[in-house]
């Protein structure tokens, strides 16, 4: 299978359960809302080491927020409700509470839950105040800059995390271009994320290494600097790899951001570099997630 | 939708006790079952039957027409459905009631939502005093739910009150939101003395500046309160009715208090519609 003139490998994603949940902040304008946005979702790239995966959803307009004002949706994706239980709190509170003007709501409802305010009103010190309205909880803690208000819990919800594919360039500098116009599109897909910088994985992983300590070690049959030293995936043309990992709420939002993804990265075409697109996998030993690249292209 | 219509033949020469007649108790019953149902009136027990005429089909829906200041207990311990009253009601409208909705065409008596543990009353004339109060020797006020009275009501609204929120377009007297553990009250016109009297934590929510406010509420001053713009924006979302609140805050003057209590709860005076 072509697009483009890229070869698509028959193969396929192996993506495994997750558990996810959306946080609307919002802040006096856009710009502070980005910011502690962007705070939260720092060090949140990989579950190997970060706890969670986290990633700007999307803007949100006065009237999709629940205090009328400006808002950012985040995800963040955790292996167990008990680490979002953990995170969530943790995050919330050394990144959304300090940036000034900002409020903190759940922007999923489910029967599952796990604490935000309900941990943060701590911080008021007995002077918070606690408003039961239209059947949500919500905190008022007294801060420097006014009140900080943030929603009691968070909806947690059953989710999927590993959806991915790789973009095989001749060069980083062709591969990135690619991958730029590529996370672009999945961005317009509701519900998934890209939580890698850029939404681009530069160094994948396989699981395991050869020292015992260590679960995830550097994809050796994808590295172009070990093809004549291990078995190497990629021809000689191939001098780049970059990955695009998908976090989504489920297998269809996952498989449309993937289908889209790929087509915008094959829009360059092997003209402009792009050679192969193909996806990480593990024999299907990690996850039940199956995303075969030619039926999800179909 | 069935519906169970029950017009009141003449006004009666005492309290009548209208406690049995909720959506849920008469659902399923046929009109002859409920022209039996006796009501306690004054000393005696009278059937429906002898004081309303009954039609329609017993339902989620029961309205009451040509109703008088001498049925009480309308709606007391209802959990589930509609009543709606066209005319005025008694006292103790909505008692204990758990869930459901209440539409007053008229005025209600005194001790309306008394104990209310959740649905939502609303009446379009005016209401007695301890709205959303105790009774006597209760240690709580109304927990949950909504109370929305569009004329005025009479002293010691939200005596108690635990939760919920009682919303009033129009004037409330004296000892508003007195002994308040917790919920929120809104006036939207003016207010008699002492508002927040010995509350402990909530917050009552003025459109006017109170002709008194006690010694024992300090000035917080002009602050932006963040909180209201969820408020307003939440509350456009349980009903069209309150749209309009939409366009003010945040500005408000806080005041907190009762300092003889704690003074964890708040009077916040809405600044915008002052000026307004």
């Amino acid at each position: 299978m072509k697009i483009n003139g890229v070869q698509i490998d028959d193969t396929f994603a192996e993506a495994f359960p997750m558990k996810a949940t959306r946080i609307i902040i919002t802040a006096m304008n856009l710009k502070w809302a980005y910011r502690a946005a962007n705070a939260l979702r720092g060090f949140a790239t990989s579950v190997i080491a970060c706890g969670v995966e986290a990633d700007i959803e999307r803007e949100l307009t006065t009237e999709e927020t629940p205090d009328g004002r400006p808002g950012i949706s985040v995800m963040i994706f955790a292996m167990s409700n008990k680490e979002l239980g953990k995170q969530i709190p943790v995050r919330v509170g050394q990144t959304v509470m300090t940036t000034v003007t900002t409020a903190c709501y759940s922007g999923l409802d489910s029967e599952t839950e796990v604490a935000m305010g309900k941990s943060l009103r701590y911080f008021g010190d007995g002077y918070q105040i606690s408003k039961l309205v239209n059947g949500k909880r919500f905190w008022r803690i007294p801060v420097m800059h006014g009140e900080f208000i943030c929603e009691e819990t968070t909806g947690v919800t059953k989710a999927i995390g590993g959806g991915n594919f790789l973009v095989l360039a001749k060069t980083a500098r062709e591969g990135i271009q690619a991958c730029e116009k590529a996370v672009d599109a999945i961005k317009k897909v509701d519900g998934v994320i890209t939580a890698f910088p850029g939404g681009v994985v530069g160094s994948g992983s396989k699981v395991g290494s050869k020292y015992p300590f260590l679960s995830a070690s550097t994809n050796e049959a994808y590295c172009p600097t070990l093809k004549g030293v291990v078995k190497s995936e990629l021809g000689p043309e191939i001098g780049s790899v970059l990955e695009i990992v998908i976090n989504g709420l489920d297998e269809k939002s996952v498989a449309e951001a993937m289908k889209i993804g790929i087509r915008a990265a094959c829009s360059y075409g092997p003209k402009q570099g792009i050679c192969r697109i193909s996806a990480g996998n593990y024999g299907g030993n990690l996850g039940p997630h199956l995303f075969y690249l030619k039926e999800i292209l179909k | 939708m069935n519906t169970l219509i029950l017009s009141l033949k003449s006004k009666p020469s005492f309290m009548l006790d209208m406690s049995p007649l909720i959506p849920e108790k008469v659902m399923g019953l046929n009109q002859a079952k409920i022209k039996q149902i006796k009501l306690v009136y004054g000393k005696e027990t009278i059937s429906v039957g002898s004081l309303f005429n009954v039609s329609g089909k017993a339902g989620e829906n029961l309205m009451i027409e040509h109703s008088c200041d001498k049925l009480i207990c309308v709606g007391k311990n209802m959990s589930s459905g509609h009543l709606s009253v066209d005319g005025d009601v008694g006292d103790l409208l909505g008692q204990s009631m758990t869930n459901g909705q209440i539409d007053i065409q008229g005025h209600a008596g005194s001790w309306v939502g008394t104990a209310m543990k959740g649905g939502r009353i609303n009446i379009s004339g005016n209401a007695g005093d301890f709205v959303g109060a105790g009774l006597p020797g209760d240690t709580f006020g109304m927990n949950r739910g909504i109370i929305y009275i569009a004329g005025n009501v009479g002293d010691r609204l939200g005596d108690q009150m635990r939760r919920g929120m009682i919303f009033v377009k129009g004037k409330a007297g004296d000892y508003c939101g007195s002994r308040m553990h917790a919920g929120t009250i809104v006036i939207l016109d003016s207010i008699g003395k002492y508002p927040g009297n010995a509350m402990r934590r909530g917050t009552i929510l003025l459109a006017k500046k109170p002709k008194h406010i006690a010694a024992s509420f300090k000035s917080c001053g002009n602050l932006k309160m963040q909180f209201l713009r969820l408020f307003f924006t939440q509350l456009s979302q349980i009903d069209d009715e309150f749209n309009f609140l939409k366009k003010h805050g945040p500005l408000a003057h806080r005041f907190s208090g009762d300092l003889a209590r704690n003074g964890k709860g708040e009077l916040l005076i809405l600044q915008a519609m002052e000026r307004r």
